[in-house]
Order: C-alpha cells, then sequence, then structure tokens
C-alpha cells in the first residue's frame, strides 16, 4: 500500500513542488498526520533547496520549533532562534516562548533517511554518485522515493548506475516490494557489485520468496569469483614468467652460443639497476622535470655498462677458458663476488630508492582484475627484449654467425667465422640483456648488492627447462614457471612452491635432458 | 649362422630419415665393409647396434636370441659387442696398462672394482695385447702417445674385451699409408674369431681388406657383395664411386 | 698404486703434529680458540676431499655439497637439542625451545630417533646418503653431466635452503638449531670436550682421506678417471656409469655429511645458511686452491683459505669477498692444477704422475 502511495507520490511531486513552494511545505510540517509529514519531509529533502539540510537536521535533533508570537518556524540552539527559512535571527528565546516541532521515533527515521538523500540532487554528479553510494551502504526504504525522483532526472551514466545500485539494494529491505522487484533487484546487485554483495545476497536465503534468486546469484557470483581467481593467477604467473624472462635470456644465449654459464649474470642485472638509481639521482638533483624519462634514458646506459663489462670479462677470462665450462663457471662466480662486493663498497648494503615514473605508477581494471602499469609495462618490455634478440639472431649477420657457432663451432670457424669476436660480442650482447633487465627489476624489486642473487638459481632452472640457447625454450620456459609457481603458491606457500619446482623440474630432465626446446649444438653437449 | 641381424629398421630425427628400413645380416666369423657417401646413415646404425639409440622400426637381434633395443651402451658391450670410434678415444691420464686393465674381460659392477684389478692371468693376457698392437711401454701416458698408436691402443682394448662383434668406424682415418696396410691385416687376421663390422672411406683399405661390402645410401642398403662387384654396379657408381 | 702416496703421507704427518702442537700450544702462543677453529678448519678440509672425491676423480662438479654438510649438521644438531633437556628457556623436557615456541604438542616423527646418540651417528651417515642416493639416481640415470649438472645441485642446495627457512618444516626456521648445552653428558665449552672434538675431526679428515684414497687407487677409481676422461668410452667398454657416479656420489656425500656433524659442536649453531649455494661454491675453491684430484691437496686448500678468510675478515672486513672472487678468477686462469698439482710439476716428471685436465 504504501510503495504504492510513495510512487503516486513520485509521480505529482513535481507538480507538488511546483505548487507548493519550499516555504509553504516547511511551515506545514508540524502539522497533520505523521504519514502526512513524513511525505513533506521528503518533498523537502528532493526539493534540491541548500535550507533543507539545516531544517530537517534540527528536526530530526529537536530543535526546530514554532515561535508562539508570530508562528515562525525557527531553530533554537542554546536558547537562541534562528528564522528557519530567512535564517535571520530570531533573538533568545526560552522554552515557554516556543512550540517544539514533534517528531516521534518513525518520523525521526523518516527524516535520517531524507538527510540521506539530500545528496542525490547536489549539483555535481560525482557528488550524487557518493550519496548514492552512501544510501547502498545504509538503505533505507524511506529513501526509495528520492532514490525513484533522482533516477528519473538522472542523465550522468556514473551516477545513474550508482543509483540504480542503491535503489535495488533498498528494494532488498523493503518490506513492501514485491517478489518480481526484490528478485529484479537481487539480480542487479548481483551482476554489478559482485563479490561485495555475498554478505547482503546471504541473508536473502532465509526469505522463502528469494530463497532460489539468492541462491542462483551466489552461485553466480562463486563462479565469476574463481574465473577472476583463475584470471589474477594466470596474470600473476605471466608477470612473474616476464621477469624470469628478462633475467635469463641473456643467460641463455651466452649459454648457447658461447657453451658457457656465466654466474656473474645476476650481478649484470643488479648493476643495470644500480644505473636507473645513478640516473634518477642526477635526474633529480638537475633536472627534475625529466624524472619520467628516467628510465628511457637508463635504458641505454644500462646496457652499455653492462655490456662492456661482459666483454671485457669475456676478454680477460673467459676466452681463456673455452672448452673449460666448469672453469668458466667458477671464474665468472668470482666476477659476481668481486662486483657484489664493489657495489656493496660505492653504495653501502642497504636497498636505493629507486622511483617509479608517473606512466608506470597506478593500475588498469582489466575484466574486473586490477593490474598494476609497471608489471603491464614490464611484460611488455620483457615481449620488446625478446623481439628485439629475435630481430638480432635472424636478421643480423651477426646473428647468423651466432647461430653457425651454436649449431658447430668448429664449423663455423672453418667457414672463415671469426669465433673469437662472435663469443665477444654474444657475451657482450647477453650481458647488455642482462643490464636491461635491472632497468626494469628496479621498478618492482629492491635495489640492493644482493638482487642478482635472488634471480640466478630461478633464471638458470628456466635455461634448463627451456633448453640453453633457444629463445623460444626460454619464452616457454620462463612462462610456463612463472605460471606454475603461482598456481602451486596457494597450495603450498610461496617456498615450498619454489621447492616444488626445482623437484619438477629435476624429474623433468629425466624425460628431456636438453629442456623443451633442445638445441642442437655441439657447443651445449657437455 | 648369423651374429647380427638387422630386420627393416628405420629412425628418423626431427623428421630426418637416417635409416630407412634398413636390412642387414653379420656372419659369425664375417668381416664385412660398409662403404657409403657423408649421411648414408653409417654412425646411426653403429648407435642402432650398440644401444645408443633405438629404433622407431624394425628388430635388432644379436646371436639370434638377444634383443638389442632392449639394451644400453653398456649392455650391449657385456653382451660382446665392441665398438671403436673414428676418432680414437683412449683414457688419456691413465697409463696403456690401465687403458687396457679397464678394458680387460671380466666383471663390470661396481663392487668387483672395488675389490682391485684382474690376477695374474690378466697381466699375461695385457703382455699379448700389447705385444700385438706393438706398445712397447706399458707405463707410458696415453695421453702422451702419438695418434696412431692412440688407434693401436684402441684397438687392443677392443680386444682385451674378447668381442664377438667388432664395429670399427673409419680405423685408417689419420694413418700412415704402412699402418693403414698393417691395420688391415690386423683386421683380416681377427676375422673368423671374431665378427667385424668396418666403416670405411678408404678405398684401397677396403680393397685390402678383401671382403664382402655393403654400400649404403640414404639409410638404405644400395648393393652388397665383393668390391669389383659392387664398384661396378650403376647405381653406385651414381652415389658414390663416381661423385 | 700404493695408498700412501708421498702427497698423502706429508699431508698426514703434518696432520699429526699439528694435532698434537696445537692442544700444546693453545693458550701461550696460540689464542684460547685455537682448537675450536683448528677443529673448524679440519671439518671444512674433509668437506673438501669429500666434493674432490667427485669433481677430481668422476668430473662430476657438485655446487651442492653444502647440502650434505649442512643435512649432517642438523642431524647432530638435533641431538644436541635433545640433550639441552630442561635446561632450555621454556624448560620443556621433551620438545625443543623452539616447538614450544611454535605451540607444538609433541615431537614430530622425524625428531624421534635424535634422542639416541646412536641413532644420530647412523643418521649422519643415512640421511645425506639416501638424498645424495635418491637425487643421483634420477640425475645419473637421465645422463645429466657438465654444467647442467652442476645448475641442478646448486638448486638442489637452494631448495632445502628454502625448506629449512620455513617453521613448518619443523628444524628452527631462520635461527636453526642452537643453544647446544653438551654432547653425551659433557658440557659442550669444557677444554676435555674441545679437544675430543678436534682430535675426533683430525681422525675423520684422516679416515676420511684414507677412504678417498682407497677408492680412488682401487680399479674402481681408474673406471671413476675414465669416465671423467671420455664417459662415452666408459659406456662402450660395458661399465654401467651412473652405478659408478652413484656409487662414489652417495660416499662422497656421507663424508660431507660426517664433516657437517662433527662441525656443528664446534661452533655451536646451525642455521639454513648453511645450505646457501656462496657456501658450497666456495668448497670447489678449496678444491681447485689446493689441487683437484689430488685429495691432500684439497684439505689443504680447504684449511688455507678458512685461514684467510679468519685473519682478514679480522683485518680488513671488506676485502674478504674481493680476495675471495680474485682467487676463484686466478686459480681457475692461472693454477688449473691447484697448488699440489704445480708442485708436483715442479719435481723431476715422472711417467705415472696421472695428470689432470683441466
Amino acid at each position: 500500500m504504501r510503495l504504492i502511495r510513495l510512487i503516486l507520490l513520485c509521480l505529482i511531486m513535481p507538480a507538488a513542488a511546483l505548487a507548493q513552494s519550499f516555504e509553504e511545505i516547511a511551515r506545514a510540517l508540524p502539522e497533520g498526520s505523521y504519514d502526512d509529514r513524513a511525505d513533506r519531509v521528503s518533498a523537502l529533502a528532493s526539493s534540491g533547496d541548500p535550507r533543507a539540510e539545516a531544517l530537517l537536521t534540527a528536526l530530526v535533533g529537536g530543535d526546530l520549533a514554532v515561535l508562539k508570537s508570530d508562528g515562525r518556524l525557527v531553530i533554537v540552539t542554546d536558547g537562541s532562534a534562528t528564522d528557519a527559512l530567512s535564517g535571520d535571527p530570531a533573538g533568545s528565546v526560552t522554552r515557554r516562548d516556543v512550540t517544539p516541532v514533534r517528531v516521534n521515533n518513525n518520523l525521526r527515521g523518516h527524516v535520517r533517511a531524507a538527510l540521506g538523500t539530500l545528496g542525490l540532487v547536489a549539483e555535481s554528479p560525482a557528488a550524487r554518485t557518493r550519496a548514492a553510494a552512501q544510501v547502498e551502504a545504509a538503505p533505507d526504504p524511506a529513501q526509495l522515493s528520492a532514490l525513484e525522483a533522482a533516477l528519473s532526472r538522472e542523465t550522468d551514466t556514473k551516477a545513474r548506475d550508482a543509483l540504480e545500485i542503491a535503489r535495488a539494494s533498498v528494494l532488498l529491505v523493503a518490506p513492501d516490494a514485491t517478489p518480481d522487484e526484490r528478485a529484479e533487484a537481487l539480480a542487479l546487485i548481483a551482476e554489478r557489485r559482485g563479490a561485495a554483495a555475498q554478505g547482503r545476497i546471504r541473508p536473502l536465503l532465509s526469505d522463502p520468496a528469494l530463497k532460489d534468486a539468492a541462491r542462483t546469484a551466489l552461485a553466480d557470483i562463486e563462479r565469476a569469483e574463481a574465473l577472476r581467481g583463475w584470471g589474477l593467477t594466470l596474470w600473476q604467473g605471466l608477470s612473474l614468467g616476464s621477469v624470469l624472462l628478462l633475467a635469463a635470456i641473456g643467460l641463455s644465449i651466452t649459454f648457447g652460443v658461447c657453451g658457457v654459464i656465466n654466474m656473474a649474470h645476476g650481478e649484470l642485472v643488479m648493476l643495470g639497476a644500480y644505473t636507473t638509481f645513478m640516473v634518477q639521482e642526477v635526474i633529480r638533483t638537475h633536472a627534475p622535470g625529466l624524472f619520467d624519462w628516467s628510465l628511457a634514458i637508463a635504458l641505454p646506459l644500462a646496457f652499455l655498462v653492462t655490456a662492456a663489462i661482459g666483454i671485457a670479462v669475456e676478454r680477460g677470462i673467459v676466452r681463456r677458458l673455452y672448452g673449460r665450462p666448469l672453469e668458466t663457471l667458477l671464474a665468472t662466480w668470482g666476477v659476481s663476488l668481486i662486483l657484489q662486493q664493489a657495489v656493496r663498497s660505492i653504495f653501502g648494503p642497504n636497498n636505493r630508492q629507486v622511483g617509479n615514473p608517473s606512466w608506470m605508477s597506478g593500475s588498469v581494471e582489466v575484466l574486473g582484475l586490477s593490474l598494476t602499469w609497471n608489471r603491464i609495462w614490464i611484460m611488455l618490455f620483457a615481449l620488446a627484449v625478446f623481439g628485439f634478440l629475435m630481430l638480432v639472431l635472424r636478421r643480423t649477420a651477426l646473428g647468423l654467425q651466432m647461430r653457425a657457432v651454436t649449431q658447430n663451432r668448429a664449423m663455423a670457424a672453418e667457414m672463415g667465422i671469426r669465433t673469437g669476436r662472435v663469443d665477444a660480442l654474444t657475451f657482450g650482447l647477453g650481458a647488455g640483456i642482462a643490464g636491461l633487465a635491472g632497468v626494469a627489476l628496479s621498478q618492482i624489486d629492491n635495489v640492493s648488492p644482493n638482487l642478482g642473487q635472488g634471480y640466478i638459481v630461478d633464471s638458470f632452472m628456466v635455461v634448463v627447462f627451456g633448453g640453453a640457447g633457444s629463445l623460444w625454450g626460454t619464452l616457454a620456459g620462463a612462462f610456463t614457471l612463472g605460471i606454475v609457481n603461482k598456481l602451486a603458491e596457494p597450495l603450498a606457500g610461496a617456498m615450498l612452491a619454489k621447492v616444488m619446482i626445482l623437484i619438477f623440474i629435476i624429474l623433468f630432465i629425466q624425460k628431456r635432458p636438453r629442456g623443451l626446446f633442445p638445441t642442437r649444438g655441439r657447443a651445449v653437449e657437455g | 649362422m648369423t651374429i647380427l641381424n638387422i630386420d627393416s629398421v628405420s629412425k628418423s630425427f626431427d623428421g630426418f630419415r637416417a635409416i630407412n628400413d634398413l636390412n642387414l645380416a653379420i656372419d659369425k666369423g664375417e668381416l664385412r665393409a660398409i662403404i657409403g657417401p657423408n649421411g648414408a646413415g653409417k654412425t646411426t646404425m653403429m648407435d642402432l647396434i650398440t644401444g645408443r639409440i633405438r629404433p622407431d622400426r624394425g628388430t635388432l637381434f644379436f646371436d639370434t636370441t638377444h634383443d638389442l633395443t632392449r639394451l644400453d651402451e653398456a649392455g650391449t658391450a657385456r653382451l660382446g659387442i665392441g665398438r671403436k670410434f673414428q676418432k680414437p678415444t683412449v683414457i688419456e691420464s691413465l697409463t696403456v696398462a690401465e687403458n687396457i686393465d679397464l678394458a680387460l674381460a671380466g666383471p663390470r659392477d661396481v663392487w668387483s672394482a672395488l675389490r682391485g684389478p684382474h690376477g695374474k692371468s690378466a697381466v699375461k693376457e695385457r703382455a699379448r695385447l700389447l705385444d700385438l698392437v706393438r706398445l712397447p711401454d706399458p707405463d707410458l701416458l696415453a695421453g702422451a702417445l702419438s695418434h696412431g698408436q692412440k688407434q693401436w691402443l684402441e684397438i687392443a682394448m677392443l680386444l682385451a674385451q674378447k668381442p664377438r662383434l667388432l664395429l670399427v668406424d673409419e680405423p685408417a682415418a689419420g694413418m700412415t699409408d704402412a699402418e693403414t696396410m698393417r691395420t688391415a691385416e690386423l683386421l683380416r687376421s681377427l676375422a673368423g674369431e671374431h665378427s667385424i663390422v668396418v666403416v670405411e672411406h678408404d678405398m684401397d683399405f677396403v680393397r685390402a681388406l678383401d671382403c664382402r661390402v655393403t654400400v649404403l645410401h640414404q639409410g638404405h642398403v644400395l648393393a652388397e657383395g665383393p668390391l669389383d662387384h659392387v664398384s661396378r654396379n650403376p647405381e653406385v657408381i651414381d652415389v658414390y664411386l663416381g661423385r | 698404486m700404493r695408498l700412501i702416496d708421498r702427497n698423502m703421507t706429508v699431508f698426514l704427518g703434518g696432520l699429526f703434529i699439528l694435532t698434537v702442537a696445537i692442544p700444546l700450544m693453545q693458550g701461550n702462543i696460540l689464542p684460547g680458540y685455537a682448537i675450536q677453529l683448528a677443529g673448524k678448519y679440519l671439518c671444512y678440509a674433509l668437506l673438501a676431499v669429500a666434493l674432490d672425491l667427485v669433481w677430481g676423480y668422476a668430473g662430476i662438479l657438485s655446487l651442492g655439497h653444502g647440502a650434505f654438510f649442512a643435512l649432517g649438521a642438523y642431524v647432530m644438531g638435533m641431538h644436541l637439542m635433545r640433550e639441552i633437556g630442561t635446561r632450555g628457556v621454556y624448560a620443556n623436557p621433551e620438545l625443543p625451545d623452539f616447538m614450544v615456541f611454535l605451540n607444538w604438542d609433541s615431537l614430530p616423527w622425524y625428531w624421534l630417533a635424535s634422542g639416541s646418540f646412536a641413532a644420530t651417528l647412523a643418521l649422519i651417515l643415512l640421511v645425506p646418503g639416501c638424498l645424495a642416493f635418491v637425487f643421483g639416481w634420477f640425475a645419473f640415470r637421465a645422463r645429466v653431466s657438465g654444467v647442467y649438472l652442476s645448475i641442478i645441485t646448486q638448486a638442489m642446495t637452494y631448495a632445502l635452503m628454502l625448506a629449512f627457512f620455513r617453521n613448518e618444516m619443523g628444524f628452527g626456521g631462520n635461527n636453526g638449531l642452537t643453544d647446544f648445552k653438551d654432547l653425551l653428558g659433557v658440557s659442550l665449552s669444557s677444554p676435555e670436550m674441545r679437544l675430543v672434538l678436534f682430535i675426533a675431526s683430525a681422525l675423520a679428515l684422516a679416515g676420511g682421506l684414507l677412504l678417498a684414497r682407497a677408492i680412488t687407487a682401487s680399479h674402481l677409481g681408474r673406471v671413476l678417471v675414465a669416465i671423467r676422461d671420455a664417459e662415452s668410452r666408459t659406456r662402450f667398454l660395458g661399465y654401467r656409469v651412473e652405478h659408478y657416479k652413484l656409487f662414489v656420489w652417495t660416499v662422497s656425500a656421507m663424508m660431507a655429511g660426517v664433516a657437517g656433524a662433527l662441525y656443528v659442536p664446534q661452533v655451536g649453531i646451525v642455521n639454513p645458511g648453511e645450505f646457501a649455494p656462496a657456501n658450497s661454491i666456495e668448497v670447489v675453491i678449496w678444491v681447485a686452491l689446493g689441487g683437484r684430484g689430488t685429495l691432500a691437496g684439497a684439505a689443504l686448500g680447504a684449511i688455507m683459505v678458512a685461514l684467510t678468510r679468519t685473519l682478514l675478515t679480522g683485518w680488513l672486513p671488506d676485502a674478504w669477498l674481493y680476495a675471495l672472487g680474485a682467487l676463484f678468477i686466478l686459480v681457475t686462469l692461472y693454477l688449473p692444477k691447484g697448488i699440489v698439482g704445480a708442485l708436483g710439476d715442479l719435481r723431476p716428471a715422472r711417467k705415472q704422475s696421472k695428470e689432470v685436465p683441466a
């Protein structure tokens, strides 16, 4: 009954508002039945008049009164009265001078609800959206008319969406809404709010009329949530995979072409991160405006620094140890210890602050998943590095020579390829890629002298799993291990997941000792 | 009586058919030369016989009862198949005598190895073999031998295994003419007691072996018979001899 | 081949003299902690001998031998924890402090045997031995060798480190096992116990050296060298290479476990850091410095590096990693045969000298 009346009211309200001025409705507040007065409260609240808030607040607080002397509506605070409509002071009053406007609990609740809807008629769409959200958080059937009035004139899509959900929330708790209306409201909330609505829907399971609808809605939400969870795991796995890809890909080509393990690879990654730190330091002190460009500046610098170190290590050490891969492993481990300690001596043992440029901060919502920009950029960057290496290998003379040396070093040498130069350049390229990886990792990891150590075992696993020297193998290996790692984590915890992966790899190389994509080369046959 | 029977064997690597429906039978005590251009599948055939790789199709039987496809290298070696590589491989940081000791027939398991080297008869056998291949100093490190001497040492090691079937991959490679002839002579003298399969490029050497010849081409037997016979075969001339 | 060759005679003689001399000199010429320090070095030396057995003779470069050492150490540490008894902070007669702290109400099953010293002695061999056997069985059967094998041994010790860091594993998590009181009822800090542990370490090292020597001087030793130099050839001679590798790998792991078990009571703590891959790689440089495939050289290298570390970290702490890094580079470049190998080259060339190809 009441609902029909409310709806009728909604229909006539604009007319009523035209017919009756704000002042007239306000003056009529003390009179008539509580129901009539409730209607007047709603009319005041939805009028959009700025005086409504003070008036209604006073009403609910028992401060609204009628002056016995002239029948003016006043707000009494601490013994002084203010005209509720004009805002003029009306002098000091005592209790005997005024007749308070009486409210009972029912009306008080109604006024409160009306106060909650005041924002719905606010000027800015954002404020209206906020108000709708407040209604949604504490729905009150008394707000229904105001919501519907607001909906009927709302043009902003976001605010409209919020209002619709608010209305549905109110309908769910409205005692005299029809079952159909409520079921519809339930479906709307479940669809728009997803997991956040579970708490609101669950109590409805005990409502005989809505039991089935609620159960379906909850099941739908759970299914969507599970899907979202899988999506999130997949994303985290891909994200971890892209980091592994960056860390491992340089290692993979040096291992594939030169047949040596560069144990200092992790430290070259670390140097790339420190190069980023240095670039940012210089920018901070000399050209703060360039901060957003810091990574773009750091990339070529990091590549050059680490490639130069790589070539120096190749010329000075690795070159003299060819054909002795185990010794190379030990010597490059020595290099890694020295680089680590050097960075510790120069920059100190603690983490260094490397900032995210603005375009790498924040996140974006995709299919209900919140993806951070730095992870997205790193994934794109990893794929770009992969594509770049692919181009180098397939389209350049160096790439051709590298592939030749990978497959048959002796034959390549006899065909006039200067294998020494190819080795040095490959080592430099692998080291340079490590530097690039360092720039990227500085955005998501702590920049400390130990940065490289954290990646070295994982990137070895990627190389062993994917097959040394195969770019596609490294790609597949990195993403597989990344995803498997993230899938195993919720089951077993982060550390045990790693342990499980290591066991998995040890078992995997039983079946395929040369990895997923074995390169058929002589260099890697150890 | 056949010692080795290869029946309809095929083996592919990444789609490349290295061995294609190969049929080959070696008689007990026979000396057989296998010739063929590069990529004819000679090495793959040896790998199949010694259990290093498994065929995709077909059967390999040793002495009619032993299925070679179920054995690994050590297993085929213990059955009595000896293999000599193209590049001489001896254990360079052991002495000549120790190299022979490693190869001498006897138990091959870990526990027997722990109990120590073989007995008195082994010493005699070792001396006989070193004499046969004319290596005078048993205490010399194998790494200090010349290329030719390494070949001889490896042959001695093969014989020490007392193999029933010997697979010899290009024994004449890197040898002087005189050494080549001596090797041919040695192999001829060993035939009868052992069955021998020799893979060779050097036609003079094959001629000196004076035995049945099998021509392999694209993993398949192209022709078989005495050298003079196969060398008149137009197909053989086409793919191999008349290159 | 004689069991005790020249190098072995010199080393064992030196070891004997030091074992007698250090306790006598302690307190006057040497500082009071000399015995403990020397005992620690001897444990390192035994670990180096264990690694040399697989790397020097079978060509298996293990980057995870620290794991076997640490497992032996944990087995011993568990026994020492149980001996604390009611003297712990929580005075629980059965549970070690960290378990009380984690609100565990009973010992996990794998702690049950740790109360018995005899069982502990057996487990010191069995635990590293079993891990090595299982790991080796998989790795060698799959013919994983060379750098691939090195990488997965490194992964093995890394995985164990991660596992032991977890409190739920029941090995004290981050902090490991410590606050030991006594062994067989004798206080660990008493001079007698320290002397016993030192002598036990010296005996273990001598025993380990002789065992390794016995293995490598036997026919089996020659098979190992054959595997190292020409694995494929050895298979075609009829040897099951994986069995030989597995044997020597397991023996080596047990030896490393003994070293770890003797190490713990002398340093008083064992924590997951012992599994760190960097520790295992350091062992490799001890062996390389002393001389790969010389056994006594490996032990010597371990003692030299450990002594240098003690001196250098006291004097110039930052210089140690530079020195260690430089050692890795210089030894591999300029001293491929190690000190003992280089000394051997100085002597008049003998035909029998077993050269180790780099």
